[in-house]
C-alpha cells in the first residue's frame, strides 16, 4: 500500500514545526442587531453599534510535527477561533500563522452533510473537501464505512441517520484523509463508550505515525489521556503552557477560586 | 484574478464534486430524475402557448418552439442566480470549519445549472430536428458565443448576489422580485420585433427604443440571440379580435452580430467585476457583524 510510505516520508523529515503562531491577534466586530438587511442599511443614519471582541491576544505557540497539544479554557476563551485560524477559516488581524502540512478539522455533526444524499455520496463531498482526490476517496471508501460501522445504512439518505451515526461517519472520514494535522474540537463526546474507545485508539495510531493533533476539550480525563502537553487559553491570551497535568492543575484551581 | 482562477483549478476535484452533488440533489426524490425536472418548463410553456395563441391571438407556426428556445435559457439564468444566492448561507457550517476557495460555491451552482441547461437543450434539439423538422441553419455556429456570453453574465451576477445575500438577508426577496420584472422585460413570451414596431410611440423613435432595450437589458439580447441562431426567421403575426379587427404583422429582424459582441464584452466585464467583488468580500463571510 502506498499510504504508509507517504506517512513515513512526512515524519522522517521532522524539520519544520507543524504549526507556528507568532504574535497572533484576532479581533471580531460584534453587532447587536438581530440580522443585517439592506433595508436596515438604508434606514440607519446612525452608525451601527459595533463591539470589538479581541478573541486572540498576542499568541505565540509552536506545535512540532508529531506533537499532540491539548487546548483548554473556558467557553469564549478563543479555542475555536484558534482552530479556525489554523484551518484558514479566519484571517488573522495581525501576526503570523504558519502551517506545514494538510489540516483536517473534524467536521461538526452534519456540517457539510446533505440530508437527502446517501452516506456514500456524502463521504465523497467531505473527503474531497478535506483534501483527498475522488480516486483516493474511492480507494478508502470501504475502510471509512467499516470504521464508522455503517455498512448496512451507507446507501440510505443521511436524514435517516441518528446523531451517533453522523458523528461516527464524520470522525471516520476525517480519520482516513491522511492529514498531517488533525483538529479535534469537542466532538467525541457524542458516541457511545465503545466507539469513543475506538476513536482514542485511532488518535493513538495517529500519534505513533507522527501526525500532529490539536485537541480541544472540556473533558479533563480525555485531555489527560490524549495529550502530554497542554495550553490554557484565558480571554484569548496564553495563560499557561506545559505538561498536561501541570496546566490542568492550574486551570482547575483557577476555576475553583472565585475571581 | 489569475491567482483566483489558479486556485479554483487546484480545487477542481472539489468543484466537480460540488456540481455532481447539486445535480444529484436536484434529480433525487424521483424515479425519473432528469426527465421529471423537464416537466416544469414543458408545462409552463404549454400554458404560455395556449394563452398567447388563443387569448392574445399570436399566429405563428410552432409558437411553443419559439417560446421554449428562449424560456430554457431564461430558466438557466434564473435558477443559477437563485441557487447561487443561497450557497454561502447554506454552506456556512462547512465554511466556518475549513478552508477552500469560496468561489467554488456560486461557481458550482452556476455550472450545475449550466449542465442541466445543456441536457434540457439536448432534449429540445432532439424535438426540433427529429419531430418538428426544423432545418439546420448556419447561424447555429454562433450559438457557442451566445452560451459563453450568457454563462459569463450569469456567473458575474451570481458572484455579486451570493456575496450580498451573505451579508444582507433581504437580498433574496429583492432578487426574486427583480427576476419577475426581468422576465416580463425580456422577450420570452413576446418577440423583439414587437418592440421594434410598437405602435405605442411614433415611428421615428421606435428604432432607438429597440436598441436601447437591447443594450440596457443584456438578457433580452441573449434570449433574442438564442431564438435567431436556432430557429428560422418568422414574421410575427397577431390577430386579436378582442383588441382590434386588423391583423398586425411584425417583420423579422436578423440578429446584428455587433450587438452579440457588445453583449459578450459586457458579460466579460460583469464576470470580472463579480469575481473581484467576491474576492474582496470572501473573508468576511465567517465574521459578518
Amino acid at each position: 500500500m502506498a499510504a504508509p510510505e507517504v506517512l513515513g516520508g512526512a515524519s522522517a523529515q521532522q524539520a519544520p514545526p507543524a504549526i507556528q503562531l507568532e504574535q497572533l491577534n484576532k479581533e471580531f466586530l460584534l453587532s447587536h442587531q438581530p440580522y443585517a438587511s439592506l433595508k436596515g442599511l438604508l434606514l440607519s443614519f446612525l452608525p451601527r453599534r459595533l463591539e470589538h471582541l479581541h478573541a486572540i491576544k498576542n499568541l505565540n505557540l509552536t506545535v512540532q510535527a508529531g506533537e499532540t497539544v491539548a487546548v483548554i479554557g473556558k467557553n469564549g476563551s478563543g479555542k475555536s477561533t484558534l482552530l479556525g485560524i489554523i484551518a484558514r477559516v479566519y484571517k488573522p488581524t495581525s501576526g503570523r500563522c504558519i502551517v506545514n502540512g494538510r489540516v483536517a478539522p473534524l467536521l461538526e455533526l452534519g456540517a457539510g452533510f446533505h440530508p437527502d444524499l446517501t452516506g456514500l455520496e456524502n463521504i465523497f463531498f467531505n473527503a474531497v473537501i478535506l483534501g483527498l482526490s475522488r480516486k483516493q476517496t474511492q480507494e478508502r471508501l470501504e475502510q471509512i464505512v467499516a470504521f464508522a460501522e455503517l455498512e448496512e445504512y451507507i446507501d440510505a439518505p443521511i436524514r435517516t441517520y441518528s446523531v451517533g451515526m453522523l458523528m461516527r461517519l464524520g470522525f471516520s472520514i476525517a480519520a482516513h484523509v491522511d492529514a498531517d494535522i488533525l483538529l479535534v474540537d469537542e466532538v467525541l463526546a457524542v458516541g457511545d463508550a465503545q466507539f469513543q474507545a475506538k476513536c482514542y485508539r485511532k488518535i493513538q495510531e495517529f500519534q505513533t505515525m507522527g501526525r500532529s493533533i490539536l485537541f480541544v476539550s472540556h473533558d479533563m480525563e480525555a485531555v489527560r489521556k490524549v495529550a502530554r502537553r497542554a495550553v490554557w487559553l484565558h480571554q484569548g491570551a496564553l495563560q499557561a503552557d506545559g505538561s498536561t497535568d501541570e496546566v490542568i492543575g492550574q486551570y482547575l484551581q483557577a476555576m475553583n477560586t472565585p475571581a | 484574478m489569475i491567482a483566483q482562477w489558479k486556485e479554483i483549478w487546484q480545487f477542481r476535484e472539489l468543484l466537480w464534486t460540488l456540481i455532481l452533488r447539486e445535480l444529484r440533489v436536484r434529480y433525487k426524490n424521483s424515479a425519473l430524475g432528469f426527465f421529471w425536472s423537464l416537466l416544469n418548463p414543458l408545462v409552463t410553456v404549454m400554458v404560455m402557448t395556449v394563452v398567447f395563441k388563443y387569448v392574445m391571438g399570436m399566429q405563428i407556426p410552432n409558437y411553443s418552439a419559439y417560446i421554449l428556445v428562449a424560456y430554457l435559457p431564461w430558466t438557466f439564468f434564473q435558477y443559477a442566480i437563485l441557487d447561487s444566492s443561497q450557497t454561502i448561507i447554506g454552506y456556512m457550517p462547512v465554511i466556518k470549519k475549513i478552508y477552500f476557495p469560496r468561489e467554488l460555491l456560486p461557481l458550482g451552482a452556476t455550472l450545475a445549472n449550466l449542465v442541466h441547461f445543456g441536457l434540457a437543450m439536448g432534449v429540445l434539439f432532439a424535438y426540433l430536428y427529429l419531430i418538428v423538422g426544423v432545418p439546420l441553419q448556419w447561424s447555429l455556429l454562433w450559438l457557442p458565443v451566445v452560451i459563453v456570453s450568457q454563462f459569463l453574465l450569469t456567473l458575474g451576477l451570481s458572484m455579486f448576489i451570493s456575496c450580498l445575500n451573505a451579508f444582507y438577508e433581504d437580498v433574496k426577496y429583492l432578487v426574486s422580485v427583480g427576476m419577475q420584472l426581468l422576465f416580463f422585460l425580456s422577450p420570452v413570451i413576446y418577440f423583439s420585433e414587437q418592440i421594434r414596431h410598437t405602435s405605442m410611440i411614433p415611428e421615428a423613435q421606435r428604432e432607438s427604443l429597440f436598441w436601447a432595450y437591447h443594450l440596457l437589458n443584456p438578457v433580452a439580447t441573449l434570449l433574442m440571440a438564442y431564438r435567431k441562431t436556432i430557429l428560422p426567421p418568422i414574421h410575427v403575426e397577431q390577430q386579436n379580435p378582442a383588441m382590434s379587427a386588423g391583423r398586425v404583422v411584425f417583420p423579422d429582424m436578423p440578429l446584428p452580430l455587433w450587438l452579440l459582441f457588445v453583449n459578450l464584452g459586457f458579460s466579460l466585464l460583469i464576470a470580472w467585476l463579480g469575481m473581484r467583488y467576491f474576492d474582496r468580500k470572501k473573508w468576511g463571510f465567517v465574521e459578518r457583524p
